[in-house]
């Protein structure tokens, strides 16, 4: 098998790391009065406090689930890459989906783009996860058979 | 596409793991393509019927449905 880009395997903890701890300084920012990115009048600096707020929640958020999504297994192979290939088509076209929906009948297009940072690995994670474990649970009933 | 991989393995005595190791994927994967779950890409099956010492016709055979 031609070996494709993929992150190491370690990457999947470091990747939940990012997206948990998120939260905690997600909850502190907010308790501080900072607002998201997408609430504040546009034209802000860069790296003004709430654009360094939504570097450390959003996009580490973000950072973290595009890590998991793409590390690699631990056997990497034909058939996980098969299967990464499947589950990468439906997450784009459920993101489509929802990215067509929500434009015609929202109009707030700030937070759709925001939506649009998460939701296609977010898919892609889930129904990657699902396959794996069917995968594996068929290997189990099969054992169990024979 | 059948093959005779389950039957093959017997005859040599190696297990599923042990097939896995000797052509490079995951224990699953042997699983799969032994319950025509998966049809696997020429390079491994070439691989796999190398492990056995017989030609490839020898261990994947094409169905009429196919």
């Amino acid at each position: 098998m031609k070996p494709q880009f993929l992150f190491p395997y370690w990457f999947r903890y470091l990747g939940w790391g990012c997206v948990l701890a998120h939260v905690p300084l997600a909850m502190i920012g907010h308790s501080h009065g900072m607002v998201n990115i997408m609430d504040i009048d546009p034209g802000q600096s860069v790296f003004s406090g709430e654009h360094i707020f939504f570097i450390c929640t959003t996009l580490l958020m973000a950072v973290g689930l595009f890590f998991v999504a793409f590390a690699k297994e631990k056997i990497e192979d034909e058939q996980i890459a098969q299967i990464r290939l499947t589950s990468l088509r439906w997450a784009i076209c459920l993101n489509y989906l929802i990215l067509i929906i929500s434009l015609i009948f929202i109009t707030d297009t700030g937070h759709i783009l925001e939506l649009n940072l998460w939701v296609p690995l977010l898919f892609f994670i889930l129904h990657f996860r699902w396959n794996i474990y069917r995968l594996n649970r068929s290997m189990r009933e099969d054992a169990k058979v024979s | 596409m059948k093959n005779t991989i389950r039957i093959e393995r017997a005859f040599k005595n190696i297990t599923q793991a042990e097939l896995a190791e000797a052509v490079g994927v995951s224990r699953q994967t042997i699983n799969t393509i032994e319950s025509n779950k998966y049809v696997p890409s020429t390079v491994l099956a070439l691989k796999i019927a190398r492990v056995f010492g017989k030609p490839l016709e020898e261990i994947f055979i094409l169905e009429e449905k196919d």
